[in-house]
């Protein structure tokens, strides 16, 4: 039982991770391992600095935390202090792996599955090298606070990773499949898909041709909207980029336009998934907060400092990678909202155009960029030929502006490898997507 | 059964950085311990979080050995080497907090303009290796990285520019004089017409995009660019390539690879004089395709051997930026979001470079992007690279690539 002193504001954060990590390549065990880790992350406040401290030895949390009491100063008007009036202080348990935990599935089942489908890979006879991975990650939290919240959650994705080197004559490419689940089950019965992947970046690989570079209409899949909109919008929402510059708050005034009136972008730790957060790691419950809604700045993403320094609401976006760092302003689960058009209807009006069907990675600040993987022309409303594009780029309030078209049906996606990189904290699980979106100019390069 | 062990420990100190004022102080204390094991051609490996206790984990990794991974058994021959670097404090713990905001305080006068974010780390870090041919290696290094976020008052963008420094001596004014320069430079808006200029930039920034045509496993299967052309001169003869463990260069830097490979100057080679010398490797992928091993494993606590280049290091050419680029040229801060063609065209927007002229910085660039092809950027376009320049006293190369503006 953890003893909490007057005076300052405290929370722990712990969390014992199940992971499993079984690689091959070209036919080759790689890896095989199911560690089990558990670490914990600290802090105390006193009104002035924060005090953090992380920790291997979950065993001795009261000796690390009597530690940052005695670095910290005293402070009995802490309970005013409007950072620590902005915690939450839910009690709650929700366990929503526990009778599907990737714990209880024997290494050997996990390895047959993954051998099941690498097969299917060499089938290609371009495929140079092929590797494939199944990842799966188990986490229980607990947190507790001085204020006497105290939650009980777990956390669970698995997926399959697939790589697939690609060369015939001079022309190579590095093909990849993935997908990541929650439940052990979801990733059997695959094999269409894979096989199709791996078809359709073999055509690409012998038929791309390299993309004409100007401004050109765009349509952007799912995958490529929601890196989009992650990137270009989404990490601008994080407020704690507006805590050292005053004239931030006048720039991000809400109800300010930023977008194409149909445009709407939202965020949820609540959406199944691997940006499922039900409680953020200074526990506040998660909640649906609109970035932008109809065009408009409707919201923005914050921790408890950030929260408290812009007088606005929680959000539950305070996040860390694990319990090495300490939470920050994150994302969960954003996603641009459907539309009314289906596909053909969003490609059919365009002359000369590019449709992106999937990226190899997006960045954002002023200027965004999205770095396709494989590309169609769109000639006369139709697609076309496979093209090789480097890279999209535009001003990303010029182009959220641009945005004139959405599928009805909106896709949701999790990865299990890679994520959200933030300063220094790297490959944080989030989950992302959208419909399909139409964008009238780009610049293609 | 042939045996190794790692030990590693990081201490670190952090501060965090909001409007110019600290925080939040965090502390990090992190022991791990790996125990790998070799039987029959495979490889066994356990690991563990917090102090190593070499028994238990030398029990379990051989019970790991049951999963079958196949991994050769190279320990290489008996080497007892030490670099030991941390024995003097940069700064001690308890004044870290009063140095550097009275560091922040005097940086805030000399730059009004800017609002300052993000980190500053003090950082230990000790590695010991020892296996059972005899080798016994301990790198240990301290340092300090000053990684702050800097947003134009008053711009609305989340950040506008970046000033970074990392050394194993903390001066003050040498540090605020070199983030005094760009931030002068920052308030001189200067153009530039599009067409081919000399570019400047940290080495991995240019060649980062390429580095999986150096891997030797995919260089073994045809899958890179470079495929077939070990021991050919494909490069500039200026171009030297190298992957930077040396702590001389690379404060804080472990000097050998994660299964005690130690190269000459501790920096293996991948490129000579323009003649492509080595593929990244680990001894598994060194043996598995008749590969001489570079020394560039990374490895977690409980993982595989995997591949890893540290930090890439182009070889000096010239004494002076200004020698290096007389002239125009562009020298690029911060670059993200590009990318490279299968076939080697590379092109990135440039979010934050400056103008130098003589090698002088003269003002602050718009918006640009910068485009060029594998083979002629570091062929025909390579122009070469410096260290210790003057002014900026960190590795830039330089290459010849189209610019445009946007």
């Amino acid at each position: 039982m953890i003893q909490f002193r007057n005076g300052f504001y405290a929370d722990i954060r712990t969390e014992e991770r199940f992971r499993t990590v079984i690689s091959y390549k070209a036919g080759i065990l790689e890896e095989m391992k199911n560690p089990v880790e558990r670490q914990a992350f600290l802090r105390v406040y006193d009104g002035r600095l924060w005090y953090y401290a992380s920790v291997t030895d979950v065993d001795h949390l009261q000796k690390t935390l009597d530690g940052l009491y005695a670095a910290a100063a005293e402070n009995p008007h802490i309970p005013e202090d409007p950072v620590v009036k902005r915690f939450e202080k839910n009690v709650d348990t929700v366990i929503s792996f526990g009778d599907c935990s990737v714990r209880d599935i024997p290494l050997k089942e996990k390895q047959e599955l993954l051998l099941s489908y690498l097969p299917l890979l060499s089938e290609e006879p371009s495929v140079t090298m092929a590797q494939g991975a199944y990842l799966d990650r188990s986490s229980r939290f607990h947190f507790e606070s001085s204020l006497g919240a105290d939650i009980t959650y777990d956390y669970q994705t698995c997926g399959l990773v697939f790589g697939f080197n690609m060369a015939e004559g001079e022309k190579k490419f590095p093909g990849n499949w993935q997908k990541g689940f929650t439940r052990f089950d979801e990733m059997r019965s695959l094999e269409k898909e894979i096989r199709e992947a791996v078809k359709e970046q073999a055509y690409f690989l012998r038929n791309s041709i390299p993309a004409e570079s100007g401004k050109f209409p765009v349509v952007l899949s799912p995958q490529a909207a929601g890196v989009f909109a992650h990137e270009s919008f989404g990490h601008k929402s994080e407020s704690d980029f507006m805590l050292s510059d005053e004239s931030m708050k006048e720039e991000w005034q809400l109800g300010k336009t930023v977008g194409s009136p149909i445009l709407s972008i939202a965020e949820y730790g609540g959406v199944p998934g691997c940006g499922f957060v039900p409680y953020d790691d200074e526990g506040t419950k998660a909640r649906k907060n609109y970035l932008i809604k109809n065009g408009v700045l409707a919201g923005r993403l914050h921790n408890a400092q950030t929260a408290a320094a812009l007088d606005e609401g929680l959000t539950g976006n305070a996040r860390a990678i694990d319990c090495t760092f300490e939470p920050i302003v994150r994302m969960t689960t954003t996603y641009i909202e459907g539309g009314d058009l289906d596909f053909d209807e969003l490609i059919a009006p365009i002359k000369k155009g590019y449709f992106i069907k999937s990226i190899n990675h997006g960045s954002g600040m002023s200027t965004f960029t999205i770095a396709p993987s494989v590309s169609y022309e769109i000639v006369d409303g139709k697609l076309g030929r496979p093209v090789q594009i480097s890279v999209l780029t535009g001003n990303v309030f010029e182009t959220l502006g641009l945005i004139d078209g959405l599928t009805k049906d909106v896709e949701l996606l999790s990865f299990v490898s890679g994520g959200c990189g933030k300063m220094e904290q790297m490959n944080l699980p989030v989950g992302f997507g959208g419909p399909y979106v139409r964008v009238s100019s780009m610049n293609v390069q | 059964m042939e045996k190794e062990y790692i030990r590693t420990t990081e201490h670190s100190v952090t501060l965090n950085v909001t409007g110019g004022k600290i925080d939040s102080f965090r502390e990090l204390e992190k022991t791990n311990g790996t125990v790998r094991v070799y039987e029959n051609g495979c490889i066994g490996i356990a690991g563990c979080l917090g102090e190593p206790n070499e028994e238990e984990l030398t029990a379990k990794a051989v019970e790991a050995l049951a999963f079958g991974i196949p991994y050769p058994c190279d320990l290489g021959g008996p080497l007892e080497r030490e670099d030991i670097r941390d024995e003097a404090e940069i700064i001690p713990v308890p004044q870290f907090i009063p140095v550097m905001q009275a560091f922040l305080d005097q940086l805030q006068e000399l730059c009004p303009k800017f609002a300052f974010s993000n980190k500053i780390y003090l950082m230990d870090s000790r590695t010991e290796y020892r296996n059972s041919a005899g080798r016994h290696l301990l790198s240990a290094g301290r340092m300090i990285s000053i990684e702050l976020i800097v947003q134009n008052r008053g711009s609305g963008n989340l950040f506008d520019t970046a000033l970074a420094w990392e050394g194993t001596h903390f001066d003050a004014d040498t540090v605020l004089a070199l983030f005094k320069k760009q931030y002068d430079a920052f308030y001189t808006p200067v153009d530039l017409e599009p067409g081919r200029y000399p570019v400047v930039a940290d080495p991995s920034s240019l060649i980062g995009r390429f580095a999986h045509h150096f891997v030797g496993d995919l260089y073994a299967v045809g899958a890179s660019l470079l495929s077939g052309k070990l021991g050919e001169k494909v490069f500039s003869d200026k171009l030297t390539v190298r992957d930077d463990r040396n702590p001389e260069t690379s404060p804080a830097t472990c000097f050998f690879d994660a299964e005690g490979c130690v190269a000459e100057y501790y920096r293996p080679t991948m490129v000579e004089n323009g003649v492509l010398k080595g593929l990244i490797t680990t001894k598994k992928t060194a043996k598995q395709y008749g590969l001489s091993n570079l020394g560039t494993a990374s490895a977690a606590y409980d993982g595989v051997p995997d591949l890893n280049v540290n930090r890439i290091w182009f070889e000096p050419t010239a004494g002076s930026l200004k020698e290096l680029v007389p002239g125009k040229a562009v020298f690029i801060i911060m670059a993200s979001g590009g990318d490279a063609t299968p076939d080697g065209h590379f092109a990135t927007p440039v979010q934050m470079s400056y103008l130098l002229e003589d090698g002088e910085i003269v003002g602050r660039l718009p918006d640009i992007s910068v485009s060029g092809d594998f083979f002629d950027m570091f062929g025909k376009d390579y122009i070469g690279a410096v260290k210790d320049d003057p002014q900026e006293g960190i590795l830039l190369s330089a290459v010849m690539m189209d610019v445009v503006k946007g």
